[in-house]
C-alpha cells in the first residue's frame, strides 16, 4: 500500500469530509496579439488622417525589415556580418512573431512555437544558427550534426490521457484494440517508406527545405487530395489512427485533416531524415521558452534596431532609388516614415498586399488558422516523472507542455516550505488550441469576440477530465489570441508552379514569410529571411560571401 | 460576577461575595473524594492539553516543514485560545459540574481525533492549515474553560490561597510530564495517532468518573454517562483501527520507531531508531542502516582513493547528504577541501544537527574542510569551473526521471570535465544482483561518456549485493592496495581488495544500453528489475 492509499484508508469510516469546496479565483488576462492595432491596416486612409502625420523623414537605415518574426530576424541575422544599420518594425511588445515567449512567473514559457525538430542536414541556415548557439556541438563522420544532449527533449516526453488514465507516450499501445494497433503499425510502415522514398527526379519525396522536395507528378498529385481523403483511400478507419492524424495536422498546421493537403500531411510524417542513436529518444530541440530561445539567439547575433509598437502601413519604392516605409508609432499615435536602401517585408501575404499593393498579383492567397494559447502558472506538489507534453485524447485542445521540463536544475522551480505552506514546485504549462475547421473567419471572430473569463473557463473545462482540480493549483492564466497564427496548407496549396515562389517584389523590396511555401516551419521561415537578405545584398552591392542556404 | 475568580484578588478588592446557593449546581462543599478527583482531573487536563498541542505541532512540522515556525505558531495560538476559554468561562453560570463533564468530553473527542483528522485532510491539501489552526484554537479554548471552572468548583472546599497553589502546581506539573513523555516515550513507542487517542480516552474516563463522584441530578447523570459511553466507543474504535493501520504501515514498514521525519520538496526523510540500529529512509527506501553502512561507505570511498594513486586533496561529493562518505574521506589527512553537493537541505540539515546523525557521520558535515551546497548536482556541474582529484557520486537509485538525469551520458560528460586527466570518480550504481541490467547500463553509459571503468561490488546485509563503478581516464586500473591503514577501517583490507573487482557469473556483465537524457532507458530497466523483488 502506498502512502496516499494508506492515508486515505486511514480517513475512511469515521472521519468527516473536508468542508465544502469553493473554487478559488484565478488571475489572468488576454495579453495579445495586437488585433485592434493590426486591424487599423484594414482602415487605411482614415487611420492616417486621424494620426499626426509627420511629413518630414523621421529616420534612416540601410535596411528596414517589416515584421520581427523569425523570417525578419533571420534576414537581419544574415545581414549582420556586413555591419549594416538594420531597423526592424514590429507591432507587438516583444519580437518573435508566433515564436514569441513570456518571461513572467517562475520559468520562461512559449507563447507560440515551442520546439524545433532536429533539422535535416539540408536545412543549413537552421543548423548554422544552432551551432552558433551551442545546441549543435559538432558533426559526426557522416556529416550529420551532433546535438547538445541537454537540448533534446528529456525523458519522459509525452503522455496521453486515454480512457480515464494517463499512458506514457502518444500511443497507448496496451489500451488499443488489435485492429487499432495493426493500423498504427501499417501507418508507421508507410511513414517509414515515404521518409526514404525518392521521386522520379531523384529528389526525396518530402524534404525540408520544402523546395528541395521531388517534383514527381505522382507525388505532387497528393496535393489535390485532403489528408482525410487520403486516409479513406488507404483504408485507415480505426478511431485511434484517425484521431492521431487529426492531432498531428492540428498541431502542425492548425487545420483538421479534411482541410489539409495530403501532400502537406504526409510531409509532416516523412520529411525528417536525420537518424542517429542520439536522436532515438527524441529529436525535438526544446527550451523552456520554446522557439523564443531561437528568436533570442537571432537577436543576440544580429543586434538590429528593433522598433517595437510600430505598425507598418505602406511601403514606397522611391523614384530616386531606395524605399520608404510609413508606419504608425502606436504609443505616440503618429505616422512616421523611415527611409532605407532596401526593405524586407517579413509579413504574411494578406498584410504584404496592403503594404505594397503593386506586388499583390505576385502573392499567393493563404488561409490562416486561428489559435488560442494559454499559459497556466501552477504551483503543485513535486512529481519527478512528469513528461514534457501532456495530451488529452479527443479533447478540444492539443494539451499542454511543461516549460520547466527541460531545466536541469530541480531547485530552480521549487518553492521552499515556509511557515504557512508546504513545499511545492512552480511551473508554467502552455496550453494550445487550434481552430481547425474550414470556416476560419467565423472561428476568428468568435475567438477575438470572447472575453478572458469565457476562454479561460473553456481551457479549464477542456483539461478537466484529466485535471478536475486544476483551479486549486492555478495561480494565473494568461491568454494569447492568434487571429492569424500560421498558413494552413489546404489541398492545392502548392499551386500551379510548386516551390517557385516570389521573393523579389521590386528592385529593392523582398518578401520573406512562411506564406511563400505555405507551411509554417522554423527552417522555412529562416531560409526565407536569409534568401531575402542575400537577394537584397546583391542589389545593394553589399558582399555577404557564400550563401548560407 | 467578579473577574477575579481565576486569579488571586488584588489586595484592595473587597472579599468575594459567596455566590447564592443554586446558582452553581453544587449545593455544599464536595466530598473529599470528589475534591481529590477534581484535582486529579486538573492534572489529566493539563497533561492531555499539552499533548494535543505537541501532536498538532509535530504534524504541522511534518507536513508543512519548518518546525521552529510551526511549533511557535501552535504554542502561541494554543495559549491564546486558552485565554479566550478562560475569559468565556465567566459566562458559564449554572450547572457547572455538568458543563465540566461536557467540556471534558469535547476535549476528549477533538483532541483525541485531531491527529487522524489532520492526516486525513493532509491528502486533501488546501484545507490542512485551516483545520490545523482551527483544532488548536478549539482545543485551547476548551482546556482554557476547564481550569477556571475547576477552581470555581473547588472554591468551597479549599481557601483561595491553597486552591490556586494546588491547581496551578498540578497544571504545571502536568505540562512537564507531557513534554517529557511525548518525545521520549509516547511518540516513538505509541505513535502520534495512538498518543492522541489514548489521551482522548483518558479525558473521557475522567468525565465518566466525574458522573459518579459529583452530585448531579439523575436525568443529567443518565444523559452524561450515555455521552461518555459514546465518546469512549468512538475513541476506542478509532484507536483499534488506527493501531492496525499504523502498525501495518509504519512500524512494519520501517521496522522500528520513527525518531525524526521531515518532508522536503523532493522527498520524505525518515530516521528510525531501534535499540541497536539507526536507519535512514528516503521516500520509504532504505538509504543506510547503522549496522552495516560501513561496508557500503568504505567500499565507496577507499578503493577510489587507492585508484587515484596519489594523495587526494580536492574532492567532490555529489549526493551523500548523510555525510557518511565524507566521514570516510576525512580519514585522509591530505584532504584539503570537500565540496558536498546535495539538493536536499532537509537531509543535510538533519545530518549536521541531529545528535543521532552526527554520532554516525562523526560530525563530518561541520568539519571545516567540508562545504555543503544545497543545489541540483546537474546545475552545479554546469556552472562549476573548479577541478577535483576525486568525485564520489552517491545519489539515490535511478527510480524516477528526476534522479535518472544524474545517471545519463550527458551528466557523466560534465563530470569528466571537472576531473583532471588523472582524476577518478566512483558512482553508487544500485545492486548488480537485483538490478543486474541497471548496474551494467550505468557502466555502459559511463564508458560512452569517455570513462575507463572498473566496476566493483560488496555484500551489504541490509541491501544485498551492492555495486559501484570506479572510473577515470586512460590507464585507470583496479588498485592493488589501500592508501589507508586497514586497522582504521572495519571491513576493507588490502588483501580483500581484488575480490571486490571480481564479478561472479550471476552478476557478471550483460549487454546494456546507454542511458541518455532524451531516452532514459535506465529508469524503465531499474523499475522493471526491482519490481520483481519488491512484489
Amino acid at each position: 500500500m502506498d502512502r496516499r492509499a494508506f492515508l486515505s484508508a486511514l480517513g475512511t469510516g469515521w472521519l468527516v469530509q473536508t468542508a465544502g469546496e469553493h473554487p478559488p479565483r484565478i488571475a489572468g488576462q488576454v495579453v495579445g496579439a495586437s488585433h485592434a492595432a493590426g486591424h487599423l491596416l484594414r482602415g487605411g486612409a482614415p487611420v492616417v488622417s486621424s494620426a499626426v502625420v509627420r511629413a518630414v523623414v523621421q529616420e534612416k537605415a540601410d535596411v528596414v525589415i517589416v515584421g520581427g518574426g523569425v523570417s525578419g530576424l533571420s534576414a537581419a541575422w544574415r545581414l549582420a556580418p556586413a555591419g549594416l544599420d538594420v531597423a526592424v518594425l514590429e507591432l507587438e511588445p516583444r519580437p518573435g512573431g508566433t515564436s514569441t515567449w513570456g518571461e513572467e512567473g517562475a520559468v520562461p514559457h512559449p507563447w507560440g512555437a515551442h520546439y524545433l525538430a532536429a533539422p535535416n542536414v539540408e536545412a543549413r541556415a537552421a543548423l548554422r544558427l544552432l551551432q552558433e548557439m551551442g545546441a549543435v556541438t559538432g558533426w559526426d563522420a557522416a556529416g550529420r550534426p551532433v546535438f547538445d544532449p541537454r537540448r533534446l527533449c528529456h525523458a519522459p516526453q509525452e503522455r496521453l490521457f486515454y480512457d480515464g488514465e494517463w499512458h506514457q507516450g502518444l500511443v497507448p499501445t496496451d489500451a488499443l484494440s488489435i485492429a487499432e494497433r495493426d493500423e498504427m503499425a501499417r501507418f508507421l510502415d508507410i511513414e517509414e517508406a515515404l521518409t526514404v522514398r525518392r521521386g522520379a527526379d531523384g529528389r526525396p519525396a518530402f524534404q525540408i527545405p520544402l523546395d528541395m522536395s521531388s517534383r514527381d507528378p505522382d507525388l505532387l498529385a497528393l496535393d489535390r487530395l485532403s489528408m482525410e481523403a487520403w486516409l479513406d483511400r488507404e483504408g485507415f478507419r480505426t478511431p485511434f489512427l484517425r484521431w492521431y492524424v487529426r492531432y498531428a495536422m492540428l498541431d502542425d498546421f492548425g487545420g483538421a485533416p479534411e482541410d489539409v493537403s495530403a501532400w502537406a500531411g504526409l510531409h509532416y510524417f516523412a520529411a525528417r531524415k536525420l537518424r542517429t542513436p542520439e536522436l532515438e529518444g527524441s529529436h525535438f530541440l526544446v527550451w523552456p521558452e520554446g522557439n523564443g530561445r531561437l528568436v533570442k539567439a537571432l537577436i543576440e547575433r544580429a543586434r538590429p534596431r528593433i522598433m517595437l509598437g510600430s505598425l507598418a502601413m505602406a511601403v514606397h519604392d522611391l523614384p530616386q532609388g531606395g524605399v520608404a516605409v510609413d508606419y504608425l508609432d502606436v504609443a505616440r499615435h503618429e505616422v512616421r516614415r523611415i527611409e532605407a536602401r532596401a526593405a524586407v517585408l517579413a509579413t504574411p501575404a494578406f498584410v504584404t498586399r496592403r503594404l505594397f499593393p503593386a506586388a499583390a498579383p505576385m502573392l499567393p492567397v493563404r488561409t490562416s488558422s486561428p489559435w488560442l494559447v494559454a499559459n497556466l502558472h501552477v504551483e503543485d506538489r513535486f512529481e519527478p516523472n512528469l513528461p514534457w507534453d501532456s495530451i488529452l485524447y479527443e479533447a478540444e485542445g492539443l494539451g499542454y507542455v511543461d516549460a520547466a521540463h527541460q531545466l536541469t536544475d530541480l531547485a530552480a522551480t521549487t518553492v521552499p516550505a515556509s511557515a504557512l505552506r508546504a513545499p511545492r514546485r512552480q511551473t508554467v504549462l502552455t496550453y494550445y488550441r487550434a481552430f481547425g475547421g474550414a470556416d476560419t473567419t467565423a472561428a476568428r471572430s468568435m475567438l477575438l469576440g470572447s472575453a478572458w473569463e469565457g476562454l479561460a473557463d473553456g481551457v479549464l473545462r477542456d483539461l478537466a477530465p484529466a485535471h478536475p482540480h486544476l483551479r486549486e493549483v492555478l495561480g494565473r492564466m494568461d491568454l494569447m489570441l492568434w487571429g492569424h497564427a500560421m498558413p494552413r496548407p489546404r489541398p492545392g496549396f502548392l499551386g500551379e508552379r510548386p516551390f517557385e515562389t516570389t521573393c523579389a517584389l521590386g528592385p529593392r523590396i523582398a518578401w520573406a514569410h512562411v506564406d511563400q511555401p505555405g507551411m509554417a516551419l522554423f527552417e522555412e521561415a529562416q531560409a526565407r529571411g536569409v534568401r531575402a537578405a542575400e537577394l537584397l545584398a546583391g542589389d545593394m552591392g553589399v558582399v555577404l560571401g557564400e550563401s548560407w542556404l | 460576577m467578579s473577574a477575579s475568580e481565576a486569579s488571586v484578588p488584588p489586595p484592595n478588592e473587597a472579599p468575594e461575595v459567596p455566590e447564592a446557593p443554586g446558582q452553581d449546581a453544587v449545593a455544599g462543599p464536595p466530598r473529599r473524594a470528589a475534591r481529590a478527583a477534581l484535582l486529579a482531573s486538573v492534572f489529566v487536563i493539563a497533561t492531555s492539553g499539552l499533548i494535543y498541542e505537541l501532536i498538532t505541532g509535530t504534524l504541522a512540522s511534518y507536513v508543512l516543514g519548518d518546525s521552529v515556525a510551526q511549533f511557535s505558531f501552535v504554542i502561541g495560538l494554543y495559549l491564546f485560545a486558552m485565554g479566550i476559554g478562560s475569559y468565556l468561562s465567566q459566562y458559564l453560570e449554572s450547572k457547572l459540574l455538568e458543563r465540566f463533564v461536557e467540556i471534558e468530553l469535547g476535549v476528549a473527542l477533538v483532541g483525541g481525533l485531531s491527529a487522524p483528522l489532520l492526516f486525513k485532510v493532509y491528502t486533501a491539501s488546501g484545507a490542512f492549515r485551516v483545520l490545523l489552526y482551527g483544532l488548536v484554537l478549539l482545543i485551547g479554548m476548551l482546556v482554557g474553560l476547564e481550569i477556571p471552572l475547576l477552581i470555581r468548583l473547588l472554591k468551597f472546599s479549599l481557601d483561595l490561597k491553597q486552591l490556586v497553589a494546588r491547581v496551578l502546581t498540578l497544571d504545571y506539573i502536568g505540562a512537564l510530564v507531557a513534554s517529557l513523555l511525548f518525545p521520549s516515550l509516547l511518540l516513538p513507542r505509541l505513535g502520534i495517532h495512538q498518543t492522541g487517542l489514548f489521551f482522548g480516552l483518558l479525558n473521557a474516563f475522567v468525565a465518566l468518573g466525574s458522573t459518579f463522584l459529583f452530585p448531579i441530578t439523575r436525568a443529567d447523570r443518565f444523559r452524561l454517562r450515555a455521552l461518555c459511553a459514546l465518546t469512549v466507543l468512538v475513541l476506542g474504535a478509532a484507536f483499534a483501527m488506527v493501531t492496525q493501520f499504523v502498525e501495518r504501515a509504519e512500524a512494519i514498514y520501517f521496522g522500528a520507531p520513527v525518531v525524526h521525519s521531515a518532508q522536503s520538496p523532493y522527498q520524505r526523510m525518515v530516521l528510525t531508531q531501534s535499540p541497536r540500529t539507526t536507519r535512514l529512509f528516503l521516500n520509504g527506501n532504505l538509504q543506510f542502516s547503522s549496522d552495516d553502512e560501513y561496508r557500503y561507505h568504505e567500499v565507496l570511498v577507499h578503493p577510489a582513493v587507492a585508484a587515484l594513486g596519489r594523495d587526494p586533496r580536492r574532492v567532490l561529493i555529489l549526493g551523500g547528504g548523510d555525510g557518511l562518505a565524507a566521514r570516510e574521506l576525512l580519514r585522509y589527512p591530505s584532504v584539503e577541501q570537500v565540496t558536498l553537493v546535495d539538493l536536499d537541505a532537509v537531509v543535510t540539515d538533519a545530518f549536521r544537527t541531529l545528535p543521532i546523525a552526527t554520532r554516525l557521520n562523526q560530525g563530518a558535515l561541520t568539519d571545516r574542510r567540508v562545504t555543503v551546497r544545497n543545489e541540483d548536482a546537474y546545475k552545479f556541474l554546469e556552472g562549476c569551473t573548479e577541478s577535483f582529484d576525486l568525485a564520489i557520486v552517491d545519489f539515490p537509485d535511478p527510480g524516477n526521471y528526476a534522479v535518472g538525469k544524474l545517471y545519463t551520458d550527458a551528466f557523466y560528460q560534465l563530470l569528466r570535465e571537472r576531473l583532471g586527466v588523472r582524476g577518478v570518480v566512483v558512482v553508487q550504481a544500485t545492486s548488480p544482483q537485483y538490478a543486474r541490467e541497471s548496474f551494467w547500463t550505468i557502466v555502459t553509459t559511463m564508458e560512452a561518456a569517455g570513462f575507463m571503468t572498473a566496476p566493483l561490488h560488496v555484500y551489504v546485509p541490509s541491501f544485498g549485493e551492492w555495486g559501484f563503478v570506479l572510473a577515470g581516464g586512460e590507464g585507470l586500473a583496479a588498485p592493488g592496495g589501500l592508501r589507508i591503514e586497514a586497522s582504521t577501517l572495519r571491513y576493507l583490507d588490502s588483501a580483500g581488495l581484488p575480490e571486490l573487482f571480481r564479478f561472479p557469473r550471476d552478476i557478471g556483465r550483460v549487454a546494456a544500453p546507454i542511458n541518455r537524457l532524451n531516452d532514459q532507458k535506465l529508469v524503465a530497466i531499474y523499475t522493471r528489475e526491482w519490481s520483481v523483488w519488491t512484489r
